[in-house]
Parts: C-alpha cells; structure tokens; sequence
C-alpha cells in the first residue's frame, strides 16, 4: 500500500533538503524518537518509542538516505528492530519543488511491517502508517518553518 | 508477560494517586485489549492500576431522561439492563453485540473508550447519542472525546467516572462486523434526538466520525429514501485484508439506511 502526502514549506528548496538530511531535524520530527546519532555519511541510529493504542515498544532503527538528487528529490528509508514486538521497515520517496512563496514537499511511502505486530495488527496497520507519515512530515513543517520576524517599529513599552 | 507491580485501589483518589505515582503506570479495566497485549510482551507497563475494586463505577441507572452507564460497566451488564433496553434500546443492542461473550462479561464501557479502538462499537454510541463523558477531572463532551487513531480527549492520569447518554426520540445501530472478531469493518448508529439527527460512524477511518450529508438529508426526511445516494468519501479510509476503502465507504451508506430504517419502524 503506497501511502501519499502533500505538504507546504516557506523555506527555499535548498533550505528543505538540508534539514531533511540533518539528524538533529530528523530526531525532533520521528514520532517516539528518543536519540539519534549518525553512524554514517547518509545513515543514522535512532531509538525510537512507538506507541499505538496498548502497544508501546521501543524500535532500534536504522534510518537511511539515498537516492540523493538535490534539492530535488531523495529516498528516506528506515529498518526498526522491536524486539519481541517484531519489526518493520519502511521508505519514503520524497520530492521538492519549488514555488513562489516557498518549497512543496510531496511523499510517497511504503511499510512493511514483520513479526508480531504484523500477526496480531494487520487491521491497523494502514491506519498507523498514515498517522506516522503525517505526524513526521507536518512536525517536520513546524520544525523548520521559520519564526515569523517580530513586528518592526513597535515600541517596548516595558522600558516605561 | 513481563513483570509488573499490581495495585487495586478501593478509591478513585487512591488509584489516581497510584497512577502519578507509578514509573509507567497504565490503568487496567476489562483488559478485553491489555491483558492480551501484556501476554504478547507488545507492552510492558511498571504499573498496573486495577480500577475493579472501586465502588460505585459500575452499573447503569436512570438520570431523568438520559442513562448514565458507570465507567466499570460490562457490556453484557448494559445489553440485559432494563434501564438501557426501555429508555435506549439500540444502546442495549449494540452492547449485545460486542465481540463474544467473553468479551461481553469482561470487557467495559470505560475500557472500551479509553483505548479508542477506530473499529470499536461504542464510538458510535458515544458520538451518535451526543453522549457526555464524565472523569475524575471533568466533563467532556462525545463529540470532542475521540482524537484520532487510539487516541482521546483524556490528559495523562485522567479517569473515566461514567457515560451519559441522553436519550434520543428513537436511534438505531447497525454494523457490518468481522466474522472472527465481530469488530466493526463498518459501524453506524443513527439517533433522531428531537433537535437533530446525528450518525455516527465506526470502523471505517482511523476514528470514528458524523456523516454531515446524512445528516442534513435525513433531518428534512427521516427515512432510508433521503439517503439512498448518499455515501462518504473513501478517500482516508481504512484498508485491509477484509475491505478496501472503497468498500468500506459503501458499506457506510447501507448500514446507514439499515439503521435509519430499523429506528424509523420503532
């Protein structure tokens, strides 16, 4: 099941792709993620809690980047290991073209998910992809959107 | 399982108190979903916090013209309650018709909407009926109580005291459930309240939620001819082995008119 998102970001194309590419921007937008470090030049470790209704279980994952096409296209690809929950893998195939008043981001994904929770969750798995998919991209959105300039020209009145 | 530490406090206080207390505290009513998940080591609280022993959370009683169900109910308690099957007899049935009976003699009304299963009947009754739920913090009201995915309303630590479901001019649930698990592929209760219709739909997205279109055609037209073309959008439905989206936001238009008709003939 391919899964498919759109997003708009105010920051040039250039701008996007780097953060997408940063783990410290990425470890903020994993929902669950703990901690994340690069292990190299495009791969990262992330500890990663998922919590899905009565599931809790903590994923050692593998993220990796590929494909890499700047600033206009790359693949983020991530393999988690959950223990006795089992595993899952997943990609996404992500491009970023430019328009006039910023970048728009759109996604393609894919999940696999193996072990237990595959057994147990085949109903829901849909469900919990798409809610992972948005969940990363739209805090990756709020992540690395700049803050609106504070109002030039106003008067601090707290220095009365 | 893993471990666990195990409390059964004889008061809300008491197991709220546990609850703040506890390293990774998780509260356990029927267990209809818990235990099975702790069996299969998908979750390993520190704490289990069995609300069991706690008087006055079960039972279902009258509150003028709504039905007040306590947070510790069974649904097997709810289906037989003469109470519930006089003042809202589709509330009854759609407890009758929850999993097994296993399920229906352990499982509760708080559980069952604390864990907000997106294919789990009682979605439907709490946002269908325009129910309020009540916590040991405060009120919330249905339609703002469910989220998202597995997901509620509720604040950390927060307890379910008990639901209350006014009761509608005349209401109907009708769901097309999974042979094996009887959850709902889809869903639907239809309540005329006297000062609307509202339906409500479970099972078919990743929570349950009202048909607006329905809605207003069957508010003019209380009957399953206003709505023989209406369906929902497929688009974000759920997919899977037993339905595609598709199929889903078909079976929401024929459970609504069987629902609709079912309420209409009383």
């Amino acid at each position: 099941m391919d899964l498919t998102g759109e997003f708009h970001v105010a920051l040039p194309r250039e701008a996007v792709f780097e953060a997408l590419n940063d783990p410290e921007i990425l470890g903020r937008c994993i929902p669950g993620c703990q901690s994340i470090e690069r292990v190299g030049e495009h791969e990262f470790d992330a500890d990663v809690l998922a919590r899905v209704g009565p599931v809790k279980a903590r994923f050692k994952t593998r993220i990796a980047v590929s494909n890499l096409n700047p600033p206009e296209s790359y693949t983020l690809s991530g393999e988690g290991r959950g223990g006795a929950a089992g595993f899952a893998s997943g990609s996404a195939d992500v491009s970023l073209e430019a328009a006039d008043d910023g970048t728009v981001l759109r996604y393609t994904a894919r999940v696999q998910p193996g072990g237990k929770i595959a057994q147990v969750g085949s109903r829901l798995i849909g469900g919990t992809a798409r809610k992972i998919g948005t969940d990363f991209f739209s805090r990756f959105v709020e992540v690395v959107t700049p803050e609106p300039p504070p109002e030039a020209g106003k008067p601090d009145e707290q220095e009365e | 399982m893993y471990e666990f530490n195990y409390h059964r406090p004889g008061t809300l206080e008491a197991a709220a108190a546990a609850l703040a207390a506890a390293e990774d505290g998780q509260v356990l009513a029927g267990g209809q979903t818990l235990i099975p998940t702790l069996k299969q080591r998908l979750a390993s609280p520190s704490d289990l916090i069995d609300l069991g022993s706690i008087a006055g959370l079960d039972g279902v009683r009258r509150e003028g013209d709504a039905i007040v169900v306590g947070a510790m109910t069974r649904h097997a308690d709810v289906a037989s309650s003469p109470d519930a099957r006089s003042a809202i007899p589709a509330l009854a049935a759609l407890a009758d018709g929850i999993g097994d009976p296993q399920v229906r003699n352990c499982g509760t009304i708080g559980g069952s909407i604390a864990n907000a299963d997106p294919a789990a009947d009682y979605p439907a009754a709490v946002v269908g009926l325009g129910a309020e739920v009540r916590t040991d913090r405060r009120t919330i009201a249905g339609d703002d109580f469910f989220t998202g995915l597995f997901e509620t309303a509720l604040e950390d630590g927060e307890i379910i005291v008990s639901v209350r479901f006014p009761a509608p001019r005349r209401a109907a649930y009708a769901k097309f459930p999974n042979p094996a698990s009887r959850y709902a592929i889809v869903g639907v209760m239809v309540a005329d309240t006297g000062s609307g219709v509202r339906v409500a739909v479970t099972g078919a997205g990743d929570q349950v939620f009202r048909a607006g279109a329905m809605e207003a055609a069957l508010g003019g037209n209380f009957s399953a001819d206003a709505i023989r073309d209406a369906s929902v959008p497929s688009d974000g439905l759920n997919e899977d082995l037993h339905a595609s989206a598709e199929y889903r936001a078909h079976l929401v238009g024929v459970m609504a008119r069987r629902a609709v008709a079912a309420a209409a003939a009383g």
